[in-house]
């Protein structure tokens, strides 16, 4: 019982991580429907920011985030304006221009770093004691943390009236724009504050992991997995996709075998996107909207 | 002029274009693919005293072939599938573990490791086709990272993270070859035959399914295609020819590991983007498309590796999106487009 209740426990904390990486790209990719392949290096270069700006300026990695969040906010804007906007009307050419862009930024990357890997030094607490068992205090951070995010960004969509514009122009464009929305300059926000969110998480997450150039591919496909199985624009979704995910990883890691819990948990993916391609808390039908074709 | 611009603003989307002319005639096709393939040819020819163009040239006719059989779903059926590199595998350790355990030619196992891709090819296929643009794409991704997951554990059959050594033991019946020429002959029918395929499908009912399902799969479906039958035997035929080229990879290079055969960038996707670079869903695009970025890239990586790895894949990448932003057609298709254009404006 109690190593049942451990790997529940670190089920949740890695969950956290994987929920925490995806509710950026829930945003892009599941409220605007926009196919952003380079999403995982918006992460990475969080990451090396947050990394930087400790080891040169000694800034705390929780309060780089005043910095790096609106950094990435703007690097959003950037890409959105100059890569994804013009290519809307075709979604095949946003995936191969986004995949262009996440190797060109990789390689960037790996051609300054020299492909020296990086690491925090453990700074603060390390680890706390949580009902008798010792997490770290990253991880545990980072479960708060996404469980904010979550409840602000729901607040935020369906609560105040540029969220809800947000929610309008991928319901409908020209019904939206008819409405006095200016649907490009949603994108960019919504684009923006996807990457924003995504920032944040590069900060939480640089204590917890070494760096390297491939840190936010390696997590890419798995923050697809996280939005669709959650339900694409559902931002609960997306957390208990990415705390599900999560649980299942670390239990298929205990119970099976440690090399295999990323194909079992794939594997549920897949059958889950087949049979049910709204996602387990998206409404049905929810992944055709933005995707068909408006004239 | 002002109605060429009106036709060419009613082309539905890019690619379009070629599909409303008349079916050219046999003799033009078939005169146009030996054309092609003398010049494709030629600059082995020409530098086969040269081991190290050769080597970039054999590569390149390898890549061009791979990059056509990716085309033939991915071009001509429009459906954008990352899972190409588990079928390259699925050849490349097929061939590489009856090679190495029970002495059988490559020979032997190429077409039959094409096959098991294209059964596998079949099986990934069925479930995910139901699955449009963007989440097949995902779909087919998340396959290639179970199948990345899968070729590490099974060590008895992958060699796991080690990878597979084939002895160097030079000879036509194990198809490793002492002169780097050989293999480039090996390479260059292998291309022919994949464009020979390419051509046989276009101009099959097949094709013009697949360029139907491409265009709009309603409109396809209500016309009466069996759309999810027409993507699977264009992923099955893709794949065989995938599978072939994988066991190719395997005697060229005669190394092979999981994270080089499921690169997205150096294998799985490379393709898809060679075939765009070139003129996807053309049937010389994916050629040319190899004839530019495997020189350009293996410069590159000569140049800089040494001082910057990775130089090659920056260049690659800004490519990738210059080429997704200006040219979506690729450099076939737009200058088969322009020409179009003129013609259009004489008649």
């Amino acid at each position: 019982m109690t190593t049942f209740f451990t790997v529940m426990v670190l089920g949740l904390l890695l969950g956290g991580i994987y929920g925490l990486v995806s509710i950026g790209l829930n945003l892009i990719f599941g409220v605007i429907r926009i196919v952003n392949f380079a999403h995982g290096e918006t992460l990475m270069l969080a990451m090396y920011a947050t990394y930087f700006g400790y080891a040169w300026a000694g800034i705390d990695p929780y309060l780089a985030i005043i910095i790096v969040a609106p950094l990435m906010f703007v690097f959003g804007v950037l890409v959105q304006r100059l890569l994804m906007q013009p290519l809307m009307a075709d979604p095949i050419m946003q995936i191969f221009a986004s995949f262009g862009l996440m190797i060109f930024l990789q390689n960037i990357v790996l051609l300054m770093t020299d492909g020296q890997p990086f690491g925090l030094p453990p700074i603060g607490i390390s680890t706390v004691d949580l009902l008798g068992l010792n997490v770290s205090f990253a991880r545990l951070v980072a479960l708060v943390a996404v469980t904010l995010i979550a409840i602000g960004l729901h607040v935020f969509l369906h609560h105040t009236m540029s969220g809800k514009a947000i929610r309008a122009v991928t319901q409908d464009k020209r019904a939206a724009a008819a409405m006095g929305i200016n649907v490009d300059r949603i994108y960019l926000m919504a684009f923006g504050l996807g990457c924003a969110v995504t920032g944040v998480a590069g900060c939480l997450l640089t204590p917890v992991y070494t760096l390297s150039p491939t840190i936010g591919s390696d997590f890419m496909v798995a923050a697809f997995a996280v939005v669709v199985l959650g339900g694409l624009g559902s931002i609960w979704g997306a957390y208990i996709g990415g705390l599900a995910v999560g649980i299942v990883e670390v239990l298929a890691g205990f119970y099976i075998d440690p090399s295999l819990r990323r194909a079992i948990w794939f594997l549920i993916f897949i059958a889950v996107l087949v049979a049910r391609p709204a996602g387990l808390m998206g409404t049905v039908g929810a992944e055709e909207v933005g995707f068909r074709e408006q004239h | 002029m002002s109605s060429t611009s009106a036709v060419a603003r009613q082309l539905p989307r890019p690619g379009a274009a070629g599909k409303r002319a008349p079916l050219e005639s046999p003799a033009t096709v078939y005169l146009t693919y030996l054309a092609a393939m003398a010049l494709t040819l030629a600059p082995m020819l020409i530098l086969s005293q040269d081991d190290y163009w050769t080597n970039i040239i054999t590569l390149a006719y390898l890549f061009g072939g791979l990059a056509t059989a990716w085309n033939i779903i991915g071009g001509f059926g429009g459906q954008f599938s990352a899972a190409h590199g588990v079928f390259f595998s699925v050849g490349a350790y097929f061939t590489a573990r009856f090679y190495l355990d029970e002495g059988i030619s490559p020979w032997i196992t190429m077409p039959i490791g094409g096959v098991l891709a294209a059964g596998i090819a079949v099986l990934i296929s069925w479930p995910t086709f139901r699955l449009r643009g963007p989440f097949f794409a995902i779909a087919t991704m998340a396959f290639n990272e179970v199948a990345m997951v899968l070729a590490n554990y099974a060590k008895s059959v992958t060699g796991g993270p080690q990878g597979i050594l084939v002895p160097f033991r030079p000879g036509l019946v194990n198809m490793i070859f002492r002169q780097s020429w050989q293999y480039g002959a090996l390479m260059f029918s292998f291309l022919a035959l994949t464009v020979l395929v390419s051509i046989f499908v276009r101009r099959s009912r097949l094709g013009f399914y697949l360029l139907a399902v491409r265009e709009d799969e309603d409109a396809a479906r209500a016309a009466g295609v069996n759309v999810l039958a027409v993507k699977i035997w264009g992923m099955a035929i893709s794949a065989l020819l995938t599978g072939m080229g994988g066991t190719l990879f395997t005697m060229f290079i005669r190394f092979i590991d999981p994270p080089t055969l499921f690169s997205l960038p150096e294998v799985g996707i490379k393709f898809a983007l060679i075939a765009l670079i070139g003129g996807i869903g053309t049937i010389y695009g994916p050629l040319l498309g190899a004839a530019l970025v495997v020189p350009l890239e293996n410069y590159i990586r000569a140049v800089l590796g040494g001082l910057w790895p990775g130089a090659h894949l920056v260049v690659l990448g800004a490519l990738l999106m210059l080429t997704a932003l200006f040219l979506k057609r690729g450099v076939v298709g737009t200058f088969a487009g322009a020409r179009q254009r003129r013609r259009a404006g004489r008649t």
